[in-house]
């Protein structure tokens, strides 16, 4: 075998790399199917949207609706409200309460403590995460820690005066 | 730095003399023919198979009021769902058709004779585990032929003696097949592939000992072994290429041709399909298990006609090597057991029919025979052909093999002289 | 040896009465979105009163690409996400027919014959002299004649109700295997590399053994 004539030897290094590296890349091709199954499938996708209708909240009043199986909370802001969370500007995360919502009556936020993912208690004004003791105002911004961020404003949209979609179009 | 790195782990583990002893130096017979191929294939379909299997579970769920929409969640939701399934349900057949041919490579070879029995017992086991894991796997989808194909075959323990019912119904957990019986098979389903792996790797260090056998039925002197590393490994490689061709051929453009149709419809306790068939693989037992007109010795048959394999080793009394190739009886009796192999999987399918059941009883009858009558006919051609007059480089090879065989005795005694 | 050769005569005989059984029609299937969309309009308006299809939802025909006023108007008031299930209730068809419509979505890979099973049974109607309807595929059927083929007068009328059944075939073909334009597609581009790589597998496996000689 030392006898060989390089030339020889290289073609075959440049053939076993070539279809080493061939090869190679269709075992990692494989892997796609494999990883990709584990991605939600196009059922869970399609639940992506959820309607709300509004009509039966009255002022001051609050629903809870599911979106991607998570809780949204739906607020129905009075005008004392609305008044109180455009004064401030939160705290730890600091943001004005017009970017947080598309009409000042209705606050539309996911019901997902920031900290560690407990779904925060209504109470008094705002609202109190009761696993580690985060509070939220009346915009869903965070005011005492440990949670590091404002409570997160979905992908929403008004259907009618009355109806939201919340979820990407 | 990678050699130091090795260097570090061969202190605490014996990797390099276990690449050496396995790999790179394992002296392999460099006559080898593609037949021996198959043994590697079928290592890679178990791969497949765990892979695609542990993939699914993550999506199937066991209970028969929701695993036939499972298997359709499957199907249409999951991402590649439908790629999965189908790899899982082509892998199954892929697993018999190349455990089949690995089987009958050794039969016509004679690869089961001394020293190999171990080695060919160990594969009897792996085929009874592989065949319980596909029966359990099938019932799985809960269509018509799962729910059918499960009831018979627990209602095959009712031949067990004295506690026959009791069996069946300890068996599936309920009266009938029911959700009890589903989930036990999901969990041992998911279970047997990993006695399975256990039992490769038995079957491998048998392997490793013995060394493979060749075309020529014995042992070879050592230059004409060359290591398995990279000679076979490539050769493996350029197999498993022609194999996954087949494979994917089925998986990506007929998947559909080995699901049965009754099996998409939802099982249906109250009513059996006028036509139920096992899957290809089952399908020569099956016809034995039909054929003998008594319920007991319909069980008894099918299950020795799985075991029968098991005594080849005994039966076959030849010191000729070579297996099949310098013994004429003996091959001519090695095809026809392959044809009553075929009729019998055509007996197995067919609707029963005054005919079919006469040609499955004669077709029983050679499958039992060709293994009965294999000790005289092998003794028989044994003296004639020694008395016709042997090759000569087949009596050398027998010379070299009775004189492997005594020097093996020779330093087991040996051996053994030591230790007491 | 004897035993083989009756064997074989005998395997030849089964065989023969084997292929004795119905002959089937063979459809050949279009499987454009125009093609189905037919086929599903002219399911809503024949099959879907009595025969549901839970494994489809209203929204699969949507993302398969079919007019989505078409939809609409099939699910009514129904959300995108419903199932295709029968307008009539279970109860009611037992009432009927004595017997639940069997579901459709895994029609065409449900029975023997597939995809010419179906179309061959859909216009298997006929009626006898004394006025009596039957289905010369599948005999015990209770289904009446859907499609209207056992009436069918003219040539020109048989050719339409041919088309129907076509149609009808081919939108069960999708909605059985909805993936299979995918998995056919994704087959070729496998089927091509294995071979590129098999082959060069083949080339090194020559130079590797050449080192014997």
């Amino acid at each position: 075998m030392e006898k060989e004539n390089p030339s020889v030897g290289n073609r075959r290094n440049f053939l076993i790399k070539l279809t080493s590296v061939v090869g190679g890349a269709g075992v990692a091709a494989t892997c796609v199917p494999f990883v990709a199954s584990m991605n939600p499938s196009s059922d869970v996708l399609a639940k992506a949207e959820t309607d709300v209708d509004l009509s039966g909240i009255p002022p001051g009043g609050m629903h809870t609706v599911a979106w991607q199986g998570k809780p949204v909370f739906v607020l129905h802001r009075t005008p004392e409200q609305i008044k109180a969370s455009a004064e401030s500007n939160g705290g730890i995360d600091p943001e004005p309460d017009s970017k947080r919502v598309i009409n000042p009556e209705w606050l539309v936020v996911v019901g997902v403590c920031t900290h560690m993912g407990c779904v925060p208690n209504k109470e008094g004004p705002g609202w109190e995460c009761h696993c580690h003791g985060s509070q939220y105002d009346d915009s869903g911004r965070v005011v005492r820690g440990p949670a590091p961020k404002n409570l997160e404003v979905p992908p929403y949209r008004f259907a009618a005066d009355n109806k939201i979609i919340i979820g990407k179009a | 730095m990678p050699s130091r790195i090795i260097e570090w782990i061969d202190q605490r583990f014996p990797l390099t003399s276990f690449v050496k002893h396995d790999l790179t130096d394992y002296p392999t017979p460099r006559n080898l023919s593609y037949w021996w191929n198959f043994g590697f294939l079928a290592g890679i379909v178990l791969v497949l198979q765990v892979a695609t299997g542990i993939f699914l579970a993550m999506h199937y769920k066991a209970d028969v009021a929701v695993s036939f929409d499972s298997i359709q969640h499957i199907m249409r939701d999951v991402n590649y769902g439908w790629l999965l399934r189908y790899m899982h349900a082509t892998g199954a057949s892929a697993f018999f058709f190349v455990i089949f041919i690995h089987m009958a490579r050794t039969l016509y070879y004679g690869s089961y004779r001394a020293p190999r029995e171990l080695l060919w017992w160990t594969g009897q086991g792996l085929l009874l585990l592989l065949m319980a894991t596909a029966f359990m796997g099938y019932l799985l989808p809960w269509g018509q032929m799962s729910f059918w194909g499960a009831t018979v075959i627990t209602n095959l323990f009712r031949a067990t003696p004295f506690i026959g019912d009791q069996v069946v119904i300890w068996l599936r957990g309920d009266y009938t097949v029911g959700d009890a019986t589903l989930t036990r098979f999901f969990a041992l389903h998911y279970l047997f592939p990993f006695l399975i792996i256990g039992g490769v790797l038995i079957h491998l260090v048998a392997l490793h000992s013995v060394k493979s056998s060749n075309p020529s039925g014995i042992d070879l002197a050592a230059k004409d072994n060359i290591p398995f590393h990279p000679y076979f490994t490539i050769k493996d490689l350029y197999g498993l290429g022609v194999f996954l061709i087949v494979y994917s051929v089925f998986v990506f453009f007929m998947p559909d041709s080995l699901i049965e149709p009754a099996n998409n419809i939802p099982a249906n306790p109250m009513q059996t399909p006028n036509h139920i068939v096992p899957e290809w693989y089952f399908l020569p037992f099956y016809a034995i298990l039909r054929s003998v007109p008594n319920m007991v010795g319909g069980v008894v048959a099918m299950g020795l006609s799985v075991m029968m394999f098991a005594f080849m080793p005994f039966l076959d009394r030849s010191r000729i090597p070579g297996g099949a190739r310098y013994r004429p009886l003996y091959r001519l009796q090695y095809y026809l057991f392959l044809l009553d192999m075929l009729v019998l999987g055509y007996v197995g399918y067919v609707h029963p029919t005054d005919q079919t059941i006469l040609v499955g009883q004669i077709a029983t009858l050679c499958y039992f025979a060709s293994f009965f009558f294999v000790p005289f006919i092998s003794k028989m051609e044994e003296r004639w052909l020694i008395k016709r007059g042997l090759p000569a480089e087949v009596v050398t090879l027998m010379k070299s093999e009775s004189l492997e065989i005594e020097k093996r005795k020779l330093k087991h005694s040996r051996h053994n002289g030591v230790k007491s | 040896m004897n035993a083989f050769l009756k064997i074989a005569v005998l395997c030849s005989f089964s065989v023969y009465a084997w292929s004795s059984e119905v002959k089937l029609e063979k459809v050949t299937l279009e499987n454009d979105v125009p093609a189905i969309e037919r086929g599903a309009e002219t399911l809503m308006n024949a099959c879907h009163s009595c025969h549901g299809m839970k494994y489809i939802k209203y929204r699969d025909l949507l993302t398969f690409g079919m007019n989505k006023q078409k939809v609409d108007g099939w699910r009514a008031d129904q959300s995108l996400d419903a199932p295709l299930l029968a307008q009539m209730s279970e109860n009611d068809a037992m009432l009927a027919f004595a017997k639940v419509p069997p579901d459709l979505s895994l029609m065409t890979k449900a029975r023997d014959g597939g995809v010419n099973y179906l179309y061959s049974y859909l216009l298997g109607y006929y009626t006898t002299a004394e006025g009596v309807t039957g289905n010369h595929i599948f005999p015990e059927t209770k289904m009446p004649d859907p499609l209207g083929i056992s009436g069918a007068a003219t040539p020109e009328q048989r050719t339409e109700i041919q088309g129907q059944a076509r149609d009808i075939v081919s939108f069960l073909a999708w909605a059985a295997d909805p993936h299979e334009a995918e998995r056919i597609r994704l087959g070729y581009y496998v089927i091509a590399y294995l071979l590129a790589l098999t082959t060069l597998l083949y080339f090194v496996k020559k130079q590797i053994w050449s080192r014997l000689k």
